[in-house]
């Protein structure tokens, strides 16, 4: 499995680049993921849709459905592509430091 | 119903011809294709989003709604065993004016779009291999 420095540590990441340990994750971490998925700058409305996503995901052990992050967050579908560019399951997750979603490829 | 056609372009892109439109379809460069057009999953997930936005754009210009027009952004989601589309998000965007009461209907209507329906109810499909 390859290793990639993120948030000043190294991590364990899959094929597609998704962390393998969740509890490897912090803001650093989260900062340099979003950086690979495009996103130079982490705004306010990039860390509530993580924060979302990291929260429901350490208390359901899976991702949101898609509906539910926009009804939580507040954001349309498309805003949710403006702030993470490969959506919410390849991008918004990954930055989250969430597995890859089931059927993600 | 005119024949719809699908023949080879190139590597694993195909081209798909009806009323002499043409439309190519393949696979990302990730995915092993050449991104000549989008994926097969993609079309039918336009094909919901232009159906459903006919359906409700027709809705606004019979009833004077008519200060912008209709959009619709749409995902999938993704489901394996076997490998499927387990959802399909859409968000429909109406023009100014249309009362809140109003949107209800709406997505009622938007549902009864045919390939709303075709997915809710599956036709059944005959493959024979020639």
């Amino acid at each position: 499995m390859e290793q990639k420095e993120y948030g000043g540590k190294m991590i364990e990441i899959d094929e597609d680049g998704f962390i393998q340990d969740p509890d490897a994750w912090d803001e650093g971490v989260a900062k340099d993921l979003a950086k690979t998925e495009g996103v130079e700058e982490m705004t306010a409305d990039h860390w509530k849709v993580v924060n979302y996503l990291r929260e429901y995901y350490l208390e359901f052990n899976m991702a949101p459905m898609i509906r539910k992050l926009c009804k939580t967050t507040g954001f349309k579908l498309k805003e949710i592509y403006d702030l993470f560019p490969s959506g919410p399951a390849k991008g918004a997750c990954k930055v989250a430091g969430l597995p890859k979603p089931t059927g993600c490829v | 119903m005119d024949l719809i056609t699908v023949t080879r372009k190139c590597g694993v892109a195909f081209d798909i011809r009806v009323r002499g439109h043409e439309v190519t379809s393949d696979l990302s460069a990730k995915d092993g294709g050449r991104d000549e057009g989008p994926s097969p999953v993609e079309l039918l997930g336009g094909s919901l989003g232009a159906c459903v936005a006919m359906m409700v754009q027709g809705y606004c210009e019979r009833h004077g709604y008519t200060d912008g027009d209709v959009g619709v952004s749409l995902t999938l989601e993704l489901a394996d065993g076997p490998k499927r589309v387990g959802g399909i998000v859409v968000d429909v965007e109406l023009p100014e004016g249309v009362p809140e009461d109003t949107k209800e209907v709406i997505r009622r209507m938007a549902e009864r779009c045919p390939v709303h329906e075709t997915l809710r109810d599956p036709p059944r499909v005959d493959i024979e291999v020639m």
